[in-house]
């Protein structure tokens, strides 16, 4: 994957951002009048995303244009993406589930999905370390941090 | 002097208990399992255990992750020796060096060697901090609401510019950490800003969750990434010879002197904001080098190289808490959580700690030192398992960390919107390294932003309407000066290392 076009559209992004935190008051709501105001700090640091935004930004552009040849930096690795997209998709389903199913109930199957996604075939030992581990974590936190994991809610 | 030390005798007396000798034991078996593991670093254990010590008294749980902290770099240099594969960046030169030994059966001497260096350079450092924290807390005490706004100027710009693969993306990733601490209920004026009309945006972002977002979770994504690489059990082979296993006296007085200078560069580096034991180890072993009789074995299984890395990675634990403990500003990304945690246990770092904490800080101090020995004894006790520990299938490791990671996020408030706020800074985080972006200066901009605001708002408050007073303090152009001093010099360094990396690419073009 090219870094450049994603620099690009990144900066844009930002820059977009900063213009608005510059040009809009619906920004902010309520508090005191003070002297500087409470948007003072929000606009100084959008100024400066849109000088350090422009400066990787530019450059990217420049080089996308001309068709310069990647350097090492600008050439990502999308190798094992895939498995990055599983994974965010199982932390994903894995917070839907657990105000519904609790957190004993939903840990042990998110914890083998990871351990399956990582290559791991021992099912034995992958199914007892994902019922066991959350049994620790439930009983160490109610017992010795007193918070209490959310339970199972669907009956 | 007379005072410190009465103080650090008084806390030597209360960190000399069951609690925290066990959370110092318990800190450094987490720190060398999870630092000898490759690609787990120390924050993660650190960031892990976190959670655990919230509720503990703050000498037991910040002791305890001191300890984690120093033994994870420690525990680098097992998988950097035995299987080259640094568990750690700053072990990379020990891997070198180390991995040389281990491939002439002498794994046990690198593996020793590596522990002694590593102790050595964390007490001298540590006895630095103890004695120099204190005298510069006296004199960061006067600074007033404008100086400490120029101070806080210059930390951003010295971490935005070390820090990053460029001072644009360093200091870029700096201003967004700043621009997510302005989300919320702003402490000054009591406005809310950027929520959105989003409730649970009105509090900002848990900073627990944010943390192990940003820094934490990326690395088990990259395991995740190069799920198809092999894994490697760690052996150890003994030598029939015992001297192979061990180091010997002479051999450790021959190394003295370079863990000496080592330590002080370490020491040195780790005091300034930005720079990490990475560098400190590369200058460390330059130097060792340079002065060498025999520059030709380094890289070859020199033990002077080992001390060297070492010495000075590990002497960066220490005086990396100089600047945190005595002027706010955390220099790196594990100061920047330690600085988190001694916040979350109502502690705030800066000149009043020495005064307002003393009992707790120099507690805390003669804790490092204790951590010290329990580090030499529990790893010289255990070579062989702490390398079978470490050989862990990586398929049980991180779905555990997965369920650390979401637990301790959900234990911070108990609210399950913290657990997606560490799913979306995880996806954040790992974008931001994809696009060379620097988690360490991000974190540090969201910490320190809430102390600038504040500092901003009293020193507009003292001088009035007359701006102009702002500049009139010599603090101001002094750090102003110092800022600019530091984005020239990162310049120059990433010029230089530009040149070094076309320089081998000249002779490769004539020879094709």
């Amino acid at each position: 994957m090219n870094r450049r076009k994603i620099d690009v559209v990144f900066s844009s992004i930002l820059i977009i951002a900063s213009l608005v935190i510059l040009s809009s008051d619906k920004l902010v709501e309520g508090g005191v009048e003070t002297d500087l105001g409470s948007m003072l700090l929000p606009r100084i640091v959008a100024v400066f995303i849109i000088i350090f935004s422009a400066m990787i930004g530019v450059p990217s552009l420049l080089n996308l244009i001309r068709k310069t040849p990647l350097r090492g930096l600008e050439q990502i690795d999308t190798e094992g993406f895939l498995g990055i997209g599983i994974y965010i998709a199982i932390l994903a389903a894995y917070w839907l589930a657990l105000p519904h199913l609790g957190f004993l109930v939903a840990t042990p199957f998110a914890m083998f999905g990871v351990a399956i996604l990582l290559e791991g075939r021992n099912w034995p030992v992958m199914a007892a370390v994902s019922l066991v581990i959350p049994l620790v974590v439930d009983y160490g936190s109610s017992i010795f941090l007193h918070v209490f994991l959310p339970p199972w809610t669907l009956s | 002097m007379i005072e410190i030390l009465n103080n650090f005798f008084n806390g030597l007396g209360a960190v000399l208990a069951i609690g925290p000798i066990a959370g110092i034991i318990a800190g450094v078996c987490v720190g060398i399992f999870f630092g000898a593991i490759p690609g787990i670093s120390a924050i993660m254990a650190i960031a892990i255990i976190l959670p655990l010590t919230f509720y503990v008294d703050p000498v037991i749980g910040i002791t305890m992750l001191l300890a984690v902290y120093k033994a994870g770099i420690y525990g680098g240099s097992i998988s950097a020796i035995l299987i080259n594969t640094p568990g750690a960046a700053a072990s990379f030169l020990t891997a070198q060096d180390g991995h040389a030994l281990t491939k002439a059966g002498k794994a046990g001497k690198a593996l020793g060697m590596a522990l002694y260096a590593s102790v050595t350079g964390e007490a001298l450092a540590t006895l630095v901090l103890i004695f120099v924290a204190a005298p510069i807390s006296i004199i960061s005490l006067q600074a007033g609401p404008i100086e400490k706004v120029f101070l806080l100027i210059f930390a951003f710009t010295v971490v935005g510019s070390m820090t990053g693969e460029s001072i644009s993306r360093g200091i870029l990733s700096c201003c967004i950490g700043m621009l997510f601490a302005m989300v919320g209920m702003s402490s000054i004026t009591g406005a809310t800003r950027f929520s959105f009309g989003v409730p649970e945006l009105m509090s900002g972002f848990t900073f627990l969750p944010l943390l192990i977002g940003v820094l934490v979770m990326p690395e088990v994504i990259d395991a995740i990434k190069k799920r198809k690489t092999p894994h490697y059990d760690l052996i150890l082979e003994k030598s029939p010879n015992p001297d192979d296993n061990r180091v010997t006296w002479k051999e450790y007085r021959s190394v003295f002197g370079t863990m000496l200078k080592s330590t002080g560069i370490g020491t040195f580096i780790g005091a300034l904001p930005g720079l990490g034991s990475s560098a400190a180890a590369f200058l460390a072993y330059g130097e060792a080098k340079r002065t060498s009789r025999k520059p030709e074995t380094f890289g070859k299984g020199s033990l002077h190289g080992i001390a060297a890395a070492e010495s000075a990675n590990n002497a960066v634990c220490g005086s990396s808490m100089i600047p945190m403990l005595t002027l706010s500003i955390p220099g790196d990304d594990v100061t920047a959580l330690l600085m988190g945690a001694f916040l979350i246990h109502g502690i705030t770092p800066g000149p009043t700690i020495f005064y307002e904490h003393t009992d707790v800080i120099y507690a805390i101090f003669a804790g490092f030192l204790i951590t010290d020995i329990f580090l030499l004894i529990i790893a010289r006790a255990g070579f062989s398992f702490w390398t079978k520990v470490a050989s862990i299938q990586r398929y049980y490791i991180f779905p555990c960390v997965t369920v650390f990671a979401i637990a301790g996020a959900f234990t911070t408030n108990q609210d399950l919107y913290d657990v997606l706020i560490l799913i979306c800074f995880t996806v954040f985080g790992y974008g931001m390294r994809l696009i060379g972006l620097n988690p360490a200066a991000f974190i540090i901009g969201f910490i320190l932003t809430p102390l600038l605001e504040q500092n901003l708002d009293q020193a507009v408050a003292i001088v009035g309407k007359d701006y102009g007073m702002i500049l009139a303090s010599p603090f101001a152009w002094i750090f102003t000066a110092l800022s600019a001093f530091s984005v020239f010099s990162a310049m120059r360094m990433k010029k230089k290392e530009k040149k070094k990396v076309a320089a081998p690419s000249a002779p490769e073009r004539s020879a094709s």
